[in-house]
């Protein structure tokens, strides 16, 4: 493949990196300390959390939906396993069942949306609140203490050099969702439903079952994430994770992901969470007034969402120049291939 | 002599790449029931469009009371009190009949809504309708023909002079068509014209005085109804040039002995009744009808897009359960929808994908799929049906019409499908697309695949059929054999007139 046509196949990406880039100089330059080593960690350690929920989220918003209640699902998860944990679980067994419960309360969103027939966006709001209920219930309000070093090493043991597995961790479920969403049969039928849910239907695939099964697989991710941050922080709450949810989206967003479904990508979203990521530790590096944090943030994801709409634009211009006698159409982004 | 009202005066309109009005020129008298005939696609709703606004002719105007009335929009045309009845879109569902009626002109008295002044007008609009419903039901609540019921309210409340319809009865039962008609004969009694649009002729005989034909997006003529043999009104609306590209070139190759597909007694909520046909192998079996006549509600049906409520169908002699597209395609049927751009295929996804879609099994290597073998396959089955460009990569929604269906029949040819449904596979594509697409057809039956293509284009579905089936209103009125193929005889099933009726044909003349 030569150059050309990777940069107009993968212009996203690599436009991301190119704002990583020039944004990791520009608070570099005000502040050197934001480059040292040391930051950098510290901006790829938050950028797990959210980074872990935005690998899900972005197999649902690519199909169509939406999950709002995976910061609550962050939660639920947390107090139950840190309940195991305490109670001298083995860590492995304490990881299945967290994933289990992930992957259960995704399919019963995903049964919601398919099968209940309810917008992803009223069903997961209503699950949204019912499973922090859940936490809350299970706490009975109190943080959960005492998790066992030997939890914590597993999922946030140092590795070297201030590397820790929970790095590892997000980039080994990173690489799990690409290879998922690009060289399966469930990748390509998010990708179909998100889409046109009508013309896959009518070709034959069981667009219920897979609607399901992305919300499960989506939510698995949150439910890796909910383990990695119960050994960061060490305790198990009930309120962990508000507003998570928004930051996961925000970052598969900026990721180029279209919120009408059928494009986007596990590199963006990775790209979008280490930017987002940035930009919240870079503006307190450089000092920005924390209520002016906000408002840079929302700017970001604003800047990000239109230069996404300019880039599709450009590119259904350049299809018209491919066109065969077919009025021009909007021109795919990066999917598929 | 007459009064006239509305006259159009040589109008033109030119989509691209089509003609839909050449030269049409006729006047209707002031309160009369004027019809407007012709077949799919012969001009009659875009004439409509353009009275309303909704289009500006190419070429032309439109006079009313001798004054030209060519309106920018739909808000000028209504302010002038030309008004369409919709089917059932136009009110707010969650909103109350009387809100609807008063959208847009809500009375007020100091600054407020004065709901008693509009709630008082609005039922006695109702009464004088003959409707039962409150003004406070919401219009979702309502069924069709009482909705109907609310847009000619509406239309009165706004002193309309012109009414038009177009289809009004379609979805509408015999008792609420009775109550329509009543209050179409009370409008024209006060002095309202009317235009009406059906396909439904004995409608036509009922309620209209004069009716005007189009064919082709031409005028043939404006004839009164009363006295005029059905025959006549039915031969005017035919004879279309039969193109010569839509025909045969090889020697039939139906195997009548085997029979891939029977349905029988077919029933579905979506509007067909009592479906009962067999397809044969090597067999193109048309289904004509007019616009609401259930042809793609039955293929639907057939395939598990909808539900069947009864009925049997039987796959090489064994009955089979479809409760969804996917049995269907697990039993090697496929469809091209008739809205190919919302329906065919995934706008987001290139050729590769969208030929790949309904066989990704074929292309799995372990737990992945193989990208490599999927373009092999897309590239062979492209060069098969001809496809321009022969490009995996290249994204089928900028592919032109004619293209575009073909990656469509791609996608079911992938799936090694031996039944293709094709709704409507050559609607809003050019000539040249279309003998390709007749001529990829022809190739399939010679396979010994058997293809089931509807279609509302009299020359094409006589071109290339083995045998036709007609339906009208949800029910199939003939299936015609090759000897019996005839423009005036297929229409005449389709309008409903059966030709075993002697006897209405003669009341009519």
């Amino acid at each position: 493949m030569n150059l050309k046509h990777f940069l107009k196949h993968n212009s996203r990406e690599v436009g991301l990196l190119v704002a990583l880039v020039v944004m990791t100089a520009l608070f570099g330059a005000i502040n050197p300390l934001y480059v040292s080593p040391a930051n950098i960690t510290d901006i790829v350690n938050q950028a797990t959390i959210y980074g872990l929920m935005a690998l899900g989220m972005t197999f649902i918003v690519i199909s169509g939906g939406i999950d709002l209640s995976v910061g609550s699902v962050l939660a639920l998860i947390g107090v139950i396993v840190a309940n195991m944990a305490v109670a001298g679980v083995h860590p492995a067994l304490c990881i299945v069942v967290g994933i289990a419960i992930g992957f259960g309360v995704g399919a019963m969103n995903g049964f919601m949306v398919a099968k209940m027939n309810l917008q992803p966006f009223v069903a997961t709001l209503g699950a949204m609140s019912f499973i922090r209920g859940f936490a809350y219930v299970i706490s009975g309000g109190y943080p959960i203490i005492g998790i066992p070093a030997s939890y914590r090493a597993v999922v946030d043991g140092m590795v070297f050099n201030g590397i820790r597995t929970s790095v590892i961790i997000f980039l080994i479920v990173a690489v799990i969702c690409h290879v998922l969403l690009k060289h399966t049969k469930f990748g390509n039928y998010t990708y179909a439903i998100g889409g046109n849910e009508e013309a896959t239907r009518l070709s034959g695939v069981k667009v219920d079952r897979y609607k399901i099964l992305v919300y499960a697989v989506g939510v698995s991710c949150t439910a890796v994430a909910a383990l990695v941050q119960l050994g960061k922080l060490g305790t198990g709450e009930a309120s962990a994770g508000q507003g998570y949810e928004l930051n996961a989206i925000a970052a598969v967003a900026i990721g180029g992901a279209s919120m009408a479904g059928g494009r986007g990508g596990i590199v963006g979203t990775v790209l979008g969470a280490l930017l987002f990521a940035g930009l919240k530790v870079g503006l307190i590096v450089v000092g920005v007034d924390t209520f002016w944090q906000y408002v840079a943030t929302g700017l970001v994801i604003v800047v990000a969402a239109y230069s996404e709409k300019i880039q599709s634009k450009f590119s259904e211009a350049s299809g018209r120049v491919r066109t065969w006698g077919a009025p021009p159409q909007r021109a795919g982004g990066t999917t598929g291939d | 002599m007459q009064d006239v009202h509305i006259e159009f005066r040589n109008i033109d309109k030119v989509f691209p790449g089509q003609q839909a009005l050449k030269n049409v020129s006729f006047t209707i008298a002031r309160g009369e029931v004027h019809a407007l005939l012709g077949e799919n696609g012969a001009g009659k709703s875009t004439l409509l469009n353009i009275l309303q606004g909704v289009f500006t002719p190419t070429r032309g105007e439109v006079l009313i009371d001798g004054k030209p009335a060519t309106f920018a929009n739909v808000h000028d045309a209504i302010g002038a009190g030309v008004i369409k009845v919709h089917q059932e879109i136009n009110l707010v569902p969650e909103m109350t009949v009387m809100q609807n009626i008063f959208l847009g002109c809500e009375v007020t008295k100091y600054g407020v809504v004065d709901k008693r002044a509009m709630e008082a007008e609005t039922q006695r609009l109702l009464t004088s309708l003959g409707c039962r419903f409150s003004p406070d039901a919401r219009i979702r609540q309502l069924n069709v023909g009482e909705m109907q019921m609310v847009q000619i309210a509406k239309a009165i409340h706004l002193r309309a002079s012109i009414v038009s319809f177009d289809e009004p009865t379609s979805s509408l039962t015999d008792r609420e068509v009775e109550t329509l008609f009543q209050v179409i004969l009370r409008l024209k009694a006060d002095g309202i014209t009317i235009l009406y649009i059906s396909h439904k002729l004995d409608e036509i005989y009922r309620i209209c005085d004069r009716a005007t034909v189009l064919r082709d997006g031409a005028c043939i003529g404006t004839f009164p109804v009363a006295g005029l043999p059905k025959e006549r009104l039915i031969r005017s609306m035919v004879g279309r040039d039969v193109a010569m590209f839509a025909k045969r070139h090889r020697p039939r190759c139906v195997d009548w002995r085997d029979v891939v597909l029977r349905v029988r007694n077919a029933s579905g909520i979506t509007g067909f009744q009592d479906i009962t046909f067999d397809l044969h192998r090597g067999e193109i079996l048309g289904f004509f009808g007019l616009v609401g006549a259930g042809r793609t509600e039955t293929m639907r049906g057939i395939f598990g897009a909808d539900r069947l409520t009864s009925g049997v169908i039987e796959l090489y002699g064994r009955k089979v359960d479809i409760k969804s597209p996917a049995d269907a395609t697990a039993q090697r049927m496929g469809l091209a929808p008739e809205n190919r751009k919302t329906q065919g295929f995934v706008k987001v996804l290139n050729n590769l994908d969208n030929i790949a879609l309904a066989s990704l099994d074929k292309f799995q290597a372990g737990p992945f799929q193989s990208r490599k073998a999927k373009a092999e396959r897309a590239r062979q089955i492209g060069e098969k049906v001809n496809l321009t460009p022969n490009d995996p990569a290249f994204f089928t929604t900028n592919l032109s019409g004619g293209n575009q269906q073909k990656v469509v029949i791609a996608k079911w040819l992938t799936t090694d499908a031996d039944i293709l449904m094709l709704d409507e596979p050559t609607k809003g594509i050019d000539v040249g697309a279309k003998s390709e697409i007749y001529a990829l057809m022809e190739e399939l039956v010679h396979q010994g695949k058997a293809i089931i293509m509807v279609s509302g284009e009299l020359p094409e579905i006589i071109g290339m059929s083995d045998r036709i089936v007609v339906m009208h209103d949800g029910r199939i009125s003939a299936i015609l054999t090759q000897e019996e193929f005839d423009e005036t005889k297929i229409l005449t099933y389709a309008v409903g007139g059966g030709v075993d009726e002697p006897e209405a044909l003669s009341q009519a003349q």
